[in-house]
């Protein structure tokens, strides 16, 4: 504001240039919106990552927590040797295969329930929000205590039809499968409210007629909902996506990567690596080799994702 | 009321598959919600009521986990640095981000196209790949284990998830509106103050209000950022959580979980139409 009042003094005293002030009296009005975003993430966004790339190219000493000495790409070579850092892309490759499609399939078929018309439907709607607003590590302590092979509930239930004691969190695959559980027992109730609105906005028309012509539900499912569905589908996916690429706190409350390195999905494995084991210059080259896969896989699924839209 | 439950009420029946559809999303509903529950039930019981099988239903209730547990583990000071922080950043993001929404919604900016795709790529920034260098940056600088520092790292997530969500509810509202204002003589910032944020109130409050969950929330830069004077409840819960030398200590993890999760709730709740509706078009519009 203060800026775009000197500007107009500025104008009066100059009554030739006037033009000109006023072009930039219009591009600062224009960027003052821009400017505190932009100033913000360029602090904390844009320059960490660029001093994250210059650690992973230096020795990081550790007296002065400062990087020193330019070591070209050895940082990136010890960490592409390493088996750990393989395993845990590998992990963190196989919770979103097994999570994702699970949770989007979850949550549009819950949608599809809970729009059923009745009293409650509202309440169940707005229950829907608790497990959403549950902070994640909350949730993974809670879970842990549900699944403990001795005093939780699930295996006391399991019991009762015969089944288990299972010891969820000790064996490498099923510590995977609880991971997924949680993650999914997090996420789901989102996607489920992204349903549930759009649902709501299907034109019914589309499907009476459908019925009258004699199409099954089938026929309905495949040909009218899912592409009408589709631009949202493709979006939640997208959203979805973001966060789960991101996954952390669950997995550290949860299984904290564990056993062994079964869960230890890539975040939790350079979080480990950098503020347990110190390794900071060989964490910042992991973290750059993740940015660069994270960027280029949201790139190519937002792509899909318009195309997928103009599609249909 | 659906058109399609409105053919079934004027046609007079209500299928099977109808009540079926009802009673599984009941069902999901309670698979959703037992953890919860059961979270809050065990808060309020004796280890003795904890550690027991079969689990108990039934038991006396005690409140005995908080008022021991809470001091112990300086739960109050903890709760206040996550509210300050969370709040803090929300309120930052708010305003930033609703400002950078506005421009890429209704200013012409050269590049506007260049810049929202790069928010959107920005939001698929792995938090690790920021934590290092935060880290050492904050010790240099003298300014690790503070308020402002969690409260910037949170900014590098909350202004793009902001900026998108209120990019695409700025460009629903009509564009006479602040053009009008702008011929009487305001300007574009004076529009957006004037006009445009108040007809939003609803917009920006469950933005607002949901950036304030994520902050509430998040654990990867509380854990690296803090470690005495500005830890936040969800660093105390993976404490808690991950204690492997004195055992799973239930009573006080659902006891702070119970704690951490009420106050989001009943936030939540409040605003649950908004929220809804800022979820679906945050997702869907583009």
């Amino acid at each position: 504001m203060t800026r775009t009042r000197a500007m107009s003094t500025d104008e009066a005293a100059r009554p030739k240039t006037s033009r000109m002030w006023l072009g930039i009296k219009d591009f600062l009005s224009r960027w003052t919106f821009m400017t505190p975003a932009a100033l913000l993430l360029l602090a904390t966004l844009a320059y960490p990552i660029l001093y994250t790339i210059q650690i992973s190219f230096s020795e990081l000493d550790l007296g002065s927590f400062t990087p020193s000495g330019f070591v070209g790409w050895d940082n990136y070579l010890t960490v592409l040797e390493d088996d750990r850092f393989w395993n845990a892309l590998r992990v963190t490759g196989i919770y979103l295969v097994l999570a994702l499609p699970l949770q989007m399939a979850l949550g549009f078929g819950i949608a599809y329930l809970i729009n059923a018309e009745w009293r409650w439907r509202g309440v169940v709607r707005a229950l829907f929000i608790i497990p959403m607003v549950v902070a994640p590590v909350v949730a993974g302590g809670v879970w842990r205590m549900l699944l403990d092979p001795l005093w939780g509930v699930v295996n006391y239930l399991l019991g009762l039809i015969g089944a288990g004691p299972v010891d969820w969190l000790g064996d490498p695959v099923l510590a995977m499968v609880t991971l997924v559980l949680v993650d999914t027992w997090r996420w789901t109730p989102f996607v489920t409210l992204i349903a549930t609105a759009a649902l709501l906005a299907l034109p019914q028309d589309v499907f009476e007629a459908a019925e009258i012509d004699g199409a099954n539900w089938w026929i309905k499912f495949k040909s009218i909902a899912i592409p009408l569905l589709m631009p949202v589908i493709a979006a939640t996916f997208i959203v979805r996506w973001l966060g789960a690429v991101k996954m952390f706190d669950i997995a550290l409350a949860t299984t904290n990567g564990g056993p062994g390195h079964a869960t230890s999905v890539i975040n939790l494995f350079i979080y480990e690596e950098a503020f347990r084991s110190l390794k900071f210059a060989e964490s910042s080259a992991m973290a750059v080799i993740v940015l660069i896969l994270t960027m280029a896989l949201t790139a190519i699924f937002l792509r899909g994702a318009k195309k997928l839209e103009d599609m249909y | 009321m659906t058109a399609a439950s409105s053919t079934a009420v004027r046609r007079g029946k209500f299928p099977t598959g109808h009540y079926l559809r009802i009673a599984g999303g009941v069902i999901a509903c309670a698979f959703f919600l037992f953890p919860v529950f059961w979270m809050v039930l065990t808060s309020f019981k004796m280890p003795r009521d904890i550690f027991t099988t079969p689990p108990t239903l039934f038991f006396t209730p005690t409140i005995e986990t908080y008022t021991s547990y809470i001091w112990h583990a300086d739960v109050p000071r903890r709760m206040l640095n996550t509210v300050i922080v969370a709040c803090g950043a929300g309120l930052l993001s708010i305003v930033a981000g609703s400002m950078a929404g506005y421009a890429l919604a209704r200013v012409k900016l050269r590049g506007a196209a260049t810049i929202g795709a790069l928010i959107l790529l920005s939001r698929g920034v792995p938090p690790i790949a920021l934590a290092v260098p935060m880290f050492l940056v904050a010790r240099r600088l003298g300014i690790a284990d503070q308020h402002i520092t969690l409260i910037l790292a949170y900014c590098t997530f909350l202004i793009p998830y902001v900026m998108w969500l209120m990019r695409s509810f700025f460009k629903s509202l009509p564009p006479e509106l602040e053009e009008s204002a702008m011929l009487d003589g305001c300007t574009r910032f004076g529009a957006f103050v004037r006009i445009i944020v108040p007809i939003s109130m609803p917009g920006l409050l469950s933005t607002l209000i949901f950036s304030i969950i994520l902050a509430w929330e998040e654990l990867l830069f509380a854990l690296v950022l803090t470690n005495r004077f500005a830890t936040t409840i969800p660093v105390a819960i993976a404490g808690i959580a991950g204690d492997s030398v004195n055992g799973a200590n239930w009573g006080a993890l659902t006891a702070v979980g119970t704690l951490t999760v009420i106050p989001v709730v009943i936030f939540a709740l409040l605003v649950q139409k908004w929220l809804i509706k800022g979820l679906a078009d945050g997702a869907t519009k583009g």
